[in-house]
């Protein structure tokens, strides 16, 4: 029989970009192809090269409100690559391959369940799609989404921040030093599932020491006790030491032996934007400890070992932060607490979102039913003040994998009444426990199902 | 007039075409002393013709395939600059190999040089193993020639005698251990070839043919012979390329199909895709090691009209070896062709052998059952694989959206069937595939009348990167210098047009620059800080690929 290999999807949209010279633009996966062409891997026996499928829109709106319509917030790139991660998704849950990177363009994590426009050059969560759909599809139970990028994964934060079968472990630069200034140590998630958000927070100029220290200590003994079915790596570059936007000392070898630790099954790219001096060599470096394959030889032009080293306050530091937060994962399950207040079982919290990239200022009211036999539907009410995105207001209600029918019907009743009332432009509703979506559009008084 | 010829490792092959017509066909076995193989069959198919008619004559040899195959090639050495990157315990070359410090990243630019003394030594100790010939190799080396061009002349220095072959000559793609195979085999095969090449011209002297000589390669494109000693493993796979060329010629313009090539062993399938033969995506596969030598996309089944069958409890399977000719021929064990025999679908040997084979296969009374049941399963193996080579050909990666937005549901219309196998069995796998089928009246000699249509093809790339203010033609190995920051796609392609035809014109071909065309073209903005500091081009042309024409019905078979 032949040896499982790991799965590649390389897929740099050479012809699409957010705007000629942003950092999200046609050249940015360019040196990367030129490397890992030149040397040669795709022809190695462990690597097996994909051609990525399209998400189609129910796979977006299962994951996202998208507002008014998927269409109009996603281009044939956004599919592509949300459709290279389920590509790879479906390889690996069948057995076909042993794990997968999907090195792919526009990235994702900075897009969050409601969707007014792009976020951190991010318009759609590639990551959550997958998840959603290897859920939705192939009904696995839990899943571990390990966000490796130097910014805090907020967007797929928000998609799951009450969700207990989904743990979000994220470790960044400080938010106080970088966008999007969130991802704080007291961000653990929602009242039903506390600590199944994790943020690590981490000064500028960390080391690769310190990142294999919070690996160790941290990210695999809560990943042995949560005990995944399926780990997703959000695996974002811009920690590399070249990196123009963030500020830590990352390393190729760092990001490898990143990667071997954490085993995951898929890796998705985010972020990275020295294109010339860090992404070559950190992408050949993360598809060689995927397959297991000998990395040693991978090392930027001007590395040499030992170049950075950490000091032992900072150590310290973090030995103290990571013990802090492996306590909130020891009381996990009965602590009950969320930032917010609980009225009459409805748990409710108000939300300020800014779009970067579209200059949308969004206000959100979440309301979660609290049930005793699920994990509760959710109301959030969206409402668009500048930019250029569309005013108004709308109602998305999001029903949970597994819900009990008297959420379902109450989130059914809501949206039917919802349908009357002027306060909408648009409602949807998103029963994922029957993979049932709506949209309505109460101006044209029109109803679609993506 | 025309000439192909197909120096095969059992047959030689020819043919003579005029004006679209096959007027003569000839074989003579390939002996031990294939000049004579080759007079034999140019002497048959020139009877009675005036040798001052002839314009061209293109052959197309399986030599240096079967010397890789059976091993019999120079000894080489290697001298490889990798730098840092995937560990050089993958780099199993099998010939003695020594790194060198130096490395050249994915711009073209030197970011550690060479170290001289380094390079004596390793010098020396290739000149104690006794080698003569020495690859030098480096990673990107096509994107900077100078480490591999300076070591090269440390290596003429020192050594005058030795023949040095370079990788960015050899294998100017991206792939280094790709261009380090290939340029090993170039190096080793480049003596047998220049023999090849010599019996040749013997052999037209003594014929006192004087029409121009051209060498098949792998593509399907040809080269003139003076210029084809320089790349010998070219040529290797044009046996698979000549017989997708000759059938291509029998099929109408635009067409989309399958040519099967069922021989005794193998089968051995191409595509043409709206009328174009299609090229392989990375290089050839030689022997198990991958090269960057251009190919058509060609698939071999382990299935044929000689393979081995066997009964295992109750069901037949095919063996993908041979152990001798059909029982009905004489052979030691049942095959496919007993089973076309019993069913009458070929007149080839004994009909009660047929019959006896299938009753070693189980079935005393029945034999047209088990016959039928090996037919079935002979077009199931083989159209499953033609099935498998079209969902091959849409899931090849793609790296723009709308590259993954165009590729389409694509099947073939029809079936074109040549080598010994395929009476009898290209009608089923057409029929099972819903296509007509054709059968040239000319299969036998299909490799050769290949040969005769194939186009004189030539190719040259152009990569610049104006920040760096240089380009690159890769084919010619010239460096060149861009003075302004304004350089673009435009002027690369007047670069390379004007290059191209000047190369053609070299080549003894008339091509106009509108006939030019561009098979890929990459224009990146290097952005720096928010502002375009530079551009990266790299486009490649080529001259018009394909057959010179179709061959008309109505010719007669030799
Ligand atoms: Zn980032
Ligand atoms: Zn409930």
């Amino acid at each position: 029989m032949r040896c499982k290999q790991t799965g590649l999807i390389f897929f740099p949209a050479f012809d699409w970009a957010i705007s000629p010279t942003h950092p999200e633009r046609e050249e940015r996966l360019l040196y990367t192809r030129d490397q890992i062409f030149e040397e040669g891997i795709i022809d190695l026996p462990q690597i097996a090269e994909f051609t990525p499928q399209l998400a189609s829109i129910h796979d977006i709106a299962r994951t996202h409100f998208c507002v008014p319509q998927v269409e109009s917030q996603t281009t044939e790139a956004h599919l592509i690559a949300a459709g290279a991660a389920i590509t790879l998704a479906d390889q690996i849950v069948a057995g076909l391959i042993d794990n997968g990177f999907a090195l792919v363009r526009p990235p994702g994590h900075h897009a969050m369940r409601v969707v007014h426009g792009n976020r951190g050059f991010c318009n759609i969560n590639n990551e959550a799609v997958m998840v959603e759909y290897l859920r939705s599809r192939h009904g696995l139970k839990r899943v571990a989404i390990i966000d490796t990028d130097v910014h805090h994964g907020d967007g797929t934060q928000d998609i799951f921040w009450h969700d207990p079968d989904v743990l979000f472990i994220s470790f960044h630069q400080d938010g106080r030093t970088l966008y999007p200034g969130t991802g704080f140590i007291y961000e653990l998630g929602g009242p039903c599932a506390y600590a199944r958000t994790i943020n690590i927070p981490l000064p500028p100029g960390t080391t690769d020491d310190s990142l294999l220290y919070i690996v160790d200590n941290l990210i695999l003994p809560v990943l042995e006790e949560f005990r995944p079915d399926f780990i997703v790596n959000s695996a974002g570059q811009d920690n590399h030491y070249t990196d123009p936007l963030g500020s830590m000392r990352i390393t190729a070898q760092g990001y490898a032996r990143l990667t071997e630790k954490l085993r995951p099954d898929l890796a998705v790219l985010e972020g990275g934007y020295a294109i010339e001096t860090a992404l070559p060599y950190v992408n050949m470096a993360i598809i060689l400890a995927l397959a297991g394959l000998d990395y040693s030889n991978v090392r930027e032009p001007d590395f040499w070992p030992g170049r950075f080293k950490e000091t032992s306050q900072r150590t310290e530091q973090l030995k103290r932060l990571v013990d802090g937060l492996l306590k909130h994962w020891k009381n996990r399950d009965t602590t009950l607490t969320g930032r917010g207040k609980t009225v009459n079982g409805y748990y409710e919290r108000e939300k300020l979102i800014f779009y970067d990239t579209d200059y949308i200022e969004e206000h959100q009211t979440e309301k979660l039913r609290i049930c005793s036999n699920c994990t509760g539907y959710l109301s959030i009410e969206s409402e668009v003040s500048h930019g250029f995105g569309q005013a108004g207001k709308v109602l998305c209600l999001s029903v949970p994998f597994g819900a009990c029918s008297k959420c379902r019907n109450e989130a059914a009743d809501l949206y039917t009444g919802a349908k009357k009332s002027v306060v909408y432009n648009y409602i949807y509703l998103q029963d994922k426990s029957s993979d049932y979506l709506l949209g309505y559009d109460t101006k044209a008084g029109k109803e679609w199902r993506p | 007039m025309y000439i192909g010829v197909d120096v095969g490792g059992t047959y030689t092959d020819a043919v003579l075409l005029e004006k679209n017509q096959i007027k003569a066909s000839a074989k003579a076995p390939s002996g031990k002393n294939l000049l004579s193989s080759i007079l034999e069959a140019i002497d048959k198919v020139l009877q009675g013709v005036d040798p001052g008619r002839l314009k061209r004559i293109v052959f197309s040899t399986t030599m240096i395939t079967n010397l890789i195959a059976e091993r019999k090639y120079d000894p080489v050495a290697l001298l490889l600059i990798p730098g840092p990157g995937l560990s050089y315990t993958y780099y199993q070359f099998n010939t003695f190999t020594r790194i060198l410090t130096g490395t050249i990243d994915y711009r073209g630019r030197e970011t550690v040089s060479l170290k001289e003394r380094e390079v004596e030594a390793a010098l020396d100790e290739i000149a104690d193993q006794g080698f003569k010939k020495v690859c030098v190799i480096g990673k990107f080396s096509p994107r900077n020639t100078s480490h591999e061009k300076r070591l090269a002349m440390l290596v003429k220095e020192k050594y005058p005698d030795w023949e040095v072959e370079l990788g960015h000559l050899a294998g100017g793609q991206l792939n280094f251990p790709r261009r380090v195979v290939t340029t090993y085999l170039t190096a080793a095969t480049r003596e047998s070839f220049h023999h090849f090449l010599n019996l040749v011209r013997q052999s037209l002297a003594e014929r006192q043919i004087t029409a121009e000589a051209l060498i098949l390669k792998a593509d399907g494109g040809t080269l003139p012979m003076e210029n084809s000693d320089k790349i010998p493993v070219e040529t290797i796979f044009s046996g698979p390329a000549a017989s997708t060329l000759g059938a291509l010629a029998l099929t109408s313009p635009g067409e989309t199909a399958v040519i099967a090539d069922i021989g005794g062993t193998t089968t051995d399938l191409a595509l043409i895709l709206n009328g174009q033969p299609l090229l392989s995506a990375k290089g050839a596969r030689i022997e198990g090691q991958l090269t960057q030598v251009r190919t058509l996309a060609v698939k071999s089944v382990p299935i044929g009209g000689d393979s081995v069958l066997e009964r295992m409890g109750n069901e037949i399977i095919i063996h993908g070896k041979r152990m001798g000719p059909a029982y009905c021929m004489g052979g030691p064990v049942p095959t496919p062709t007993d089973a076309l025999r019993v069913l009458g679908l070929t007149t080839l040997g004994d009909q009660n052998r047929a019959a006896e084979a299938m009753a070693i296969l189980g079935e005393r009374n029945g034999s047209r059952v088990i016959a039928e049941k090996i037919l079935n399963l002979v077009v199931d193996g083989i159209s499953s694989q033609i099935n498998k080579m079209f969902q091959e050909w849409e899931l090849e990666p793609a790296y723009r959206v709308w590259e993954i937005l165009q590729k389409r549901k694509v099947r073939p219309s029809t079936v074109v069937g040549v080598g010994g196998g395929a009476n009898g069995l290209v009608d089923r796998i057409a029929e099972k595939l819903g296509c007509r089928s054709i059968i040239p009246p000319y299969a036998a000699v299909a490799n050769a009348v290949g040969a005769a249509v194939a186009k004189t093809t030539l190719q040259l790339s152009l990569r610049a990167d104006t920040e760096r203010g240089s380009y690159l033609l890769q084919e010619e190995g010239f460096e060149g210098k861009i003075d302004s920051k304004q350089f673009n796609e435009k002027q690369a392609l007047d670069i390379l047009r004007e290059r191209l035809i000047r190369m053609a014109a070299r080549h003894g071909l008339d091509v106009k620059p509108e006939q030019l065309e561009v098979t890929h073209q990459e224009v990146f903005n290097m952005v720096r800080d928010w502002q375009t500091k530079g551009r990266l081009i790299d486009i490649t042309v080529q001259t018009p690929r394909g057959i010179t024409g179709r061959i008309e019905a109505g010719g007669q078979e030799g």
